[in-house]
């Protein structure tokens, strides 16, 4: 059992942060205050991202046959946590070299791997996700949209909500029913573009740009647009739910949220006892959610199933999120409506979704009763 | 980062489990407040564990390893002194007790062999005067006594070997809550698995599940960060664990208590003797008052120190 980095890391951390350093603008954090499907953010990753591409840090953990450097799970998570530590300069496209282009690796005829994963590579392309419906969100097997065969194409008809990015998404991964059975389900991926697609944009306290409707009337799907066999689709989704399992390094930006709101404090002396208290408190929660996190990834670094500490790290992290955000409430509420610090303001925003988006938090602490304490 | 144990580590553990098989089983009927095994604490002096801090090939994760597993017995036995403090105070004799001030109740100062107590930043250590040592009757699970002097033989320790004797004990602290906290939820989980209520088990409701579930995660988070803690042997990572399992701490305490109903407050049943292990420690070591501003002087290099507002003796 070990706590530390190696050599290599500790050079791979230093080196992101570098890079970092010298191509995020002046006005990044005013970019990443935004969400991050919005026009600004979506337009910076595509700059950002090709850049990182040439550095070699966009998908280094891709296999080389893919264009990647076959990099460790844990170089891949490091990456990760710097940049969304940073705010996500990514933007949208953090999805694709993820899950969605792994996913593609895994499941995709050579036509679709060549079709998406050159351009996920090079960092020129938006994806959305298309899982939840107004009737599915934490159960999703009970999603309505269907894709009805017909010859060698489906005609999908449906409405998917709270989808990120869709308002600006080239492809949509697309769950939808093939068949009559609850996980009879198959994965799509479908040109935005394609007649019948509607997309409305929500308007939410997480920001513009992050959610929406999108309804699919008669819309044609081909044969060759499915990821998969008929009716894999539920595997298929676990797949990449599997392998994402380590979510989003949320407590990054949470530390940093802290402390920016701490040096507030200090530079107004204002860092009275009580504050100091909570702030400490916070961080604890913050490092645990750390750690937990770090176990998942040692896991995934070693292929090894995912077990309980997935949704134990998971729940721990929006516990974390949750702390710092109240500390912000409670100690520097002016942060939270104004633009002095940028950043603390967006970390709520993303904070307020973390126990509901990607597995609620009640969710998770199902799957810690049956998986952990086997109850029920 | 790794977070598996190692061969030895599977060994060490493997062999210790051996040895508290015996000791697994809470006493069964009435039983008093303490549950003090000299059986216990005698096997392990002979055996060994506790000194594996200073045994080639070994350091402090695998002792904090050891106190965690001794913590989830249902029995008070000193270890964790023993095993990550006595390595700084040149092996001093086990069992030991650390005592953070004068005239306020100290765990296992009545079995000690070796006293250690804080005066103003430094550690007397030596052998307790038993003139000096009153015991106190509690409805705590450790055996209690105070202490109204200095031993008469102490060595005083100084400086930085005092900083770590400090963060030692803390670490003790944070391991040996972990433990406990394990072997509380252990039993709880498993009363909640036979209860029957309203034609179902307990452990079927899913509020029962899902407050079960949280402790699990605090649990787990706690063990997690008190190893880190004994790993790295700074500061830092031990206010850490200390102030995250003494926060953690009155959930699990809570939630257990409330799921064993009236049955678990008796002293027939054994939850008392993990709960009432860890309420001593809930203020342990300054409390997490304490811990939170000293974790908050090191996190962002305060330059003030400020006290945090305590009326209360420490313990």
């Amino acid at each position: 059992m070990e706590f530390g980095w190696t050599e290599e890391q500790l050079a791979l951390r230093e080196r992101v942060s570098a890079f970092l350093r010298d191509e995020l603008p002046d006005d990044w954090e005013h970019i990443a205050s935004q969400s991050p499907g919005s026009q600004a953010m979506t337009d910076f990753s595509r700059s950002f991202c090709p850049r990182l591409a040439a550095a070699g840090l966009l998908i280094p953990h891709w296999p080389a046959e893919y264009g990647g450097r076959d990099a460790s799970t844990w170089d891949h998570f490091i990456i990760g946590e710097l940049m969304w530590a940073a705010g996500e300069p990514r933007g949208p496209q953090y999805y694709n070299v993820n899950w969605i282009g792994p996913t593609i690796m895994q499941f995709g005829t050579p036509e679709q791997k060549e079709l998406h994963l050159g351009r996920i590579r090079s960092g020129d392309v938006v994806w959305c996700q298309g899982f939840s419906e107004p009737s599915a969100g934490s159960d999703l097997a009970a999603l309505r949209t269907k894709a009805a065969r017909d010859g060698d194409r489906y005609v999908v008809n449906g409405s998917k909500i709270w989808t990120s990015y869709a308002g600006l998404a080239e492809y949509c991964f697309l769950l939808a029913r093939t068949g009559s059975e609850r996980k009879a389900l198959s994965v799509f991926l479908v040109p935005m573009d394609r007649a019948g697609i509607t997309v409305r944009p929500i308007s939410s306290v997480v920001g513009d740009g992050d959610l929406h409707e999108v309804f699919l009337d008669d819309v044609e799907v081909r044969e060759s647009e499915r990821l998969g066999a008929e009716g894999a689709g539920w595997d298929v989704a676990r797949y990449a739910l599997n392998y994402e399992r380590v979510g989003i390094p949320r407590y990054a930006l949470a530390l940093r949220t802290l402390d920016r709101a701490v040096a507030v404090l200090m530079r107004d002396d204002n860092f009275a006892p009580v504050a100091r208290d909570a702030a400490a408190t916070a961080y604890a929660a913050c490092e645990a959610a750390k750690l937990l996190v770090y176990q998942v990834v040692d896991e995934r670094a070693k292929d090894a199933p995912a077990t309980g500490i997935t949704s134990m790290a998971r729940y721990a992290v929006i516990t974390a999120e949750h702390r710092v955000a109240e500390f912000v409430l409670d100690w520097t509420p002016h942060l939270f409506v104004s633009e002095e610090e940028p950043m603390v303001a967006t970390h709520h925003k993303r904070a307020i979704a973390s126990g509901i988006a990607v597995g609620a938090a009640e969710i998770h602490l199902n799957l810690i009763a049956r998986n952990v304490l086997e109850l029920g | 980062m790794d977070f598996e144990l190692s061969a030895d580590q599977q060994l060490l553990l493997t062999s210790l489990r051996t040895l508290l098989q015996p000791f697994r089983s809470p006493p069964i009927g009435a039983h008093g407040y303490v549950q003090y095994s000299e059986a216990l604490q005698t096997e392990l002096a002979a055996s060994g564990f506790l000194e594996v801090a200073s045994q080639p090939g070994y350091g402090l994760l695998d002792a904090a390893l050891i106190v965690e597993e001794i913590a989830s017995c249902p029995v008070s036995v000193e270890a964790a002194a023993s095993a990550l403090v006595a390595p700084l105070a040149n092996q001093a004799a086990s069992p030991m007790a650390i005592a953070w001030a004068l005239d306020v109740p100290v765990r296992f100062l009545t079995v000690a062999k070796t006293v250690c107590l804080l005066r103003q930043g430094s550690w007397f250590i030596g052998s307790p005067d038993a003139k000096n040592v009153r015991q106190v009757e509690s409805v705590v699970a450790y055996p209690l006594a105070t202490l109204g002097a200095a031993p008469s033989d102490a060595v005083i320790v100084t400086g930085s070997t005092a900083e770590a004797i400090t963060r030692r004990a803390l670490i003790g602290i944070a391991v040996e809550s972990a433990g406990l906290m394990r072997g509380a939820l252990e039993q709880t989980v498993q009363y909640a698995k036979d209860r029957e209520v309203f034609r179902q088990k307990l452990a079927q409701f899913q509020a029962v599940q899902h407050r079960l579930a949280e402790d699990a995660q605090l649990i787990h988070a706690c063990r997690s960060l008190a190893f880190r803690a004994a790993y790295q042997d700074d500061d830092k990572s031990a206010r850490v664990a200390c102030l995250y399992a003494q926060n953690a701490m009155r959930k699990v305490i809570y939630d257990c208590h409330q799921f064993t109903g009236a049955l678990g407050l008796t002293l027939e049943y054994p939850l008392h003797l993990w709960t009432y292990r860890l309420k001593y420690l809930q203020g342990e070591g300054g409390g997490k008052a304490e811990h939170a501003q000293r974790l908050a002087e090191s996190v962002w290099e305060l330059p003030n120190r400020m006290e945090p507002q305590r009326r209360t003796k420490r313990c």
